[in-house]
């Protein structure tokens, strides 16, 4: 009895100390998103987004954040003068475009659906699969991508290097010296910095105003945080994780399905898993998901509802909902309600083509 | 009929005082910041998202490592308790009053990733129980003090395919769960029913070691080695084995979706000798006194837009050595329970149930057989974020023994409340 009860045990201690050291061993390999650069969870509730941490490498200022809107707007920093970051990133459609998945030079498309702007200084990581660490490397991806912008760094400074005006602002903002991909980025990334929702119907009551949300949207915030099962992934104040979800999302080619974040850690649970976009403004920009396969708010709730689509890598998070029609309506209401009432962000008017430095 | 309209009037007034008062807030629900619809169909019946995080060790599916532990968060504390009023009727007239039904006191959270712990602690309750059994003076007392459940968590050993449970915990066997079942006051008869001198308990939460996983799809197993329960605190060289398998078609836990099928089986030794001393180590060592029980049974839940049908049944069979109505053969019965539960409303603040318990023993036992039927009516009356407040209507009438059955009929209103 007492021998096998000591290695009984033994065999525990054992299994725990393995745990310990299988978890301890994953920490070291950990992909870019860990516990330093994303809330662990809890607590995560809802609330007023705080004030945007701008890193001490690309301070802000009000010029800088004036070349970068110019620059965002700016058709010229692609490879036939056509695409700018907005064409594909328009206020207008919620800083995303109308999809289904995004269109670049030469009428290209692209697999996946622009990513909003509008709020995405508070993602951790950029881009649907992350293997961007922040909006200034961000920025300088599409300017190269083939089918975005279809420019190259290089050819893309020359460009600029021959309009005066921006010639003047650079050195206004960055001092003397060439112009440099990392400056256009700097400032695209400051004025993105201000592309972020401080009102919103929600954030009023959240604030304390408990006439600013109706009835039907208070009860649509009881579903999204409750029955919905929505804050599992959209929580705290930028309603999202800056995780990677698996959400069984059909592949429009099954032969040749998009990896997601598996292509940026060849991590076999990360396969088919996407970022999670924020829900400030999701009504402005249909359709949804990463390859814009829902069309509007509330097929892409019924999708949610049947427990997203079929994957063997399907989040475990992913379970079916059980709601009643008043309830997907009230989420919708509640989704709503969460668009922003900045004019920053609601009713940035794009630079008129004439309006451009000569 | 005035006094159950000024107890109930009475009863709504003190939950809509109280539900103003309402501040603080279970310990998961306040870590996350959710409210309590995100783990339960409604309180406390786990939904298919929270039967996942228990499976996980009280960790969000598939993202543990991003758990903060309790030496981070704040003190991981929560209470349920309910109070009502009480009529009862066992055929001698009715007897009614207010009670104090029981008290349950809560810790749980995260110790450092895929090891968490749940502790829960029962004081003990001297008010008269809900029957108008207890006389109150302490012989009979509403709930025992009792260290319900204290167990560690070990979780995703190898994956999902293998976490261990270690201390006293709600074994896997029970594949309904009593303890976040609806009713209150109506448990499943044939969990407790104790029909000959074996005394083990299958509602009880045991001591022991549980392994459990899942292989997809939709397939998971346990497997624990328990003390048991029974007359004494059963330290015999033998632990209890058992096994439970289920298999959920479609998504979800056959919770709140998907449809589960599940097999269980359970093995256990007890002293046939009710005057044997506590065995030990320094008792009965070699065992001889003890003789073999087993229980075998299956359950479904099957789900259907907002209504759940659940059902359990499993064989009992207890060695003749605690067979005293007939010592030539074995004590062997049945039991079951069946219930179905609907939840309506917006985040299903109401909740209807109807259920049918049935215990069925051998033809000796005269006075064993039970049919129990059972309805309830629950009303959430928050949805707040981590607070709840029910109140909580259940009746049960309820027959026992075969030959003129003894009637019983139970009715409550009372409040259930948790944060």
């Amino acid at each position: 009895m007492g021998r096998k009860f000591n290695l009984f045990v033994l065999c525990v201690c054992l299994l725990a100390a393995g745990s310990i050291a299988i978890s301890a061993s994953t920490d070291q390999k950990a992909p870019p998103l860990t516990r330093l650069n994303v809330q662990v969870l809890g607590p995560q509730r809802l609330g007023p987004l705080p004030p945007v941490i701008v890193p001490p490498g690309n301070p802000q200022s009000s010029a800088k954040i004036h070349l970068g809107k110019e620059l965002y707007f700016d058709a010229r920093l692609s490879a036939d003068g056509t695409v700018s970051c907005a064409t594909c990133h328009n206020p207008a459609l919620g800083w995303s475009d109308e999809g289904p998945t995004s269109k670049g030079i030469h009428g290209q498309l692209g697999g996946r659906r622009a990513p909003p702007v509008s709020n995405a200084a508070y993602a951790p990581l950029q881009f649907w699969d992350g293997r961007s660490p922040s909006l200034e490397d961000q920025a300088k991806g599409p300017i190269q991508n083939p089918i975005e912008m279809g420019n190259t760094h290089q050819a893309m400074i020359q460009t600029i290097d021959r309009i005066s005006g921006y010639i003047e602002e650079f050195r206004e903002v960055f001092g003397e010296g060439p112009i440099t991909v990392d400056q256009v980025a700097d400032a695209i990334a400051a004025f993105e910095r201000t592309v972020v929702t401080t009102d919103s119907k929600f954030d009023r009551y959240a604030r304390g105003d408990h006439q600013a949300l109706t009835a039907l949207e208070k009860e649509g915030l009881e579903i999204f945080n409750g029955k919905g099962h929505c804050t599992s992934c959209h929580w705290g104040p930028y309603f999202s994780d800056g995780r990677f979800h698996n959400l069984g999302v059909p592949a429009k080619d099954p032969k040749n399905p998009d990896k997601g974040r598996y292509d940026v850690t060849k991590d076999p649970r990360d396969m088919g898993a996407f970022k999670t976009p924020t829900v400030r403004d999701a009504a402005r920009r249909a359709p949804y998901l990463h390859d814009g396969s829902e069309k509007t708010l509330e097929s892409l709730i019924d999708f949610y509802d049947r427990g997203g689509g079929k994957d063997a890598n399907l989040d475990p998070l992913m379970v079916p909902l059980g709601l009643a029609k008043h309830e997907k309506t009230a989420l919708v209401a509640f989704i709503k309600a969460l668009d922003s009432l900045n004019p920053e962000v609601a009713d940035v008017k794009p630079i008129a083509p004439g309006d451009f430095h000569k | 009929m005035k006094k159950i309209l000024s107890v109930t009037l009475g009863l709504v007034f003190v939950l809509l005082a109280f539900s103003q008062a309402a501040l603080a807030i279970p310990a998961f629900a306040r870590k996350y910041g959710y409210n309590c619809n995100n783990c339960h169909v409604a309180f406390p019946k786990l939904n298919d998202w929270g039967q996942r995080f228990r499976d996980n060790g009280y960790q969000t599916p598939g993202q543990a490592g991003y758990e903060k532990t309790v030496f981070e968060t704040g003190i991981p504390i929560a209470l349920r308790t309910n109070a009502g009023y009480s009529m009862y009727d066992g055929g001698e007239g009715m007897v009614s009053g207010f009670h104090l039904y029981n008290l349950d006191l809560l810790a749980a959270g995260v110790l450092h990733k895929n090891i968490s712990f749940l502790f829960v602690y029962t004081p003990r309750v001297d008010e008269p129980a809900a029957d108008f059994t207890g006389p109150g003076n302490g012989d009979n007392p509403a709930q025992l003090a009792a260290i319900e459940s204290a167990n560690v968590v070990f979780s995703n050993i190898i994956r999902d395919k293998l976490n261990l449970r270690v201390g006293r915990f709600e074994p896997g066997f029970q594949l309904l769960s009593s303890k976040r079942n609806y009713y209150i006051l109506q448990p499943f008869e044939f969990y407790g029913f104790v029909g000959s001198r074996n005394g083990f308990d299958f509602s009880a939460n045991h001591i022991g070691v549980e392994a459990t996983g899942r292989f997809k799809p939709g397939l998971k197993y346990a497997l624990g080695f328990i003390n048991g329960s029974g007359a004494n605190p059963d330290n015999n060289r033998f632990a209890d084995l058992y096994f439970a398998l289920s298999k959920t078609f479609g998504k979800g836990e056959g919770q709140s979706a998907g449809q589960r099928f599940g097999v269980f089986g359970y093995l256990g030794w007890q002293p046939a000798d009710p005057g044997a001393p506590i065995l030990s180590p320094l008792g009965d060592a070699a065992g001889l006194d003890n003789k073999t029980f087993y229980r075998l049974g299956g359950d479904i839940s099957l789900n259907w837009k907002t209504l759940n049908l659940q059902a359990m049944a499993f064989r009992g069979v207890d060695d003749m050595a605690f067979n005293d109505l007939d010592p030539t053969t074995d004590y062997a019965f049945w039991g079951g329970v069946a219930q179905l539960d609907c939840a309506c409303l917006a985040n299903n603040r109401l909740v209807g149930s109807l259920m049918y318990n049935w215990v069925r023993p051998p033809s000796a036992d005269s006075i064993g057989k039970i049919d129990a039927y059972s309805a309830l009516v629950r009303y959430y009356l928050g949805s707040w974020s981590a607070v709840n407040v029910a109140l909580h209507a259940e009746y049960t009438h309820r027959l026992v023994g075969s030959v003129l059955p003894f009637k019983e009929d139970l009715f409550t209103l009372l409040l259930d409340f948790d944060f």
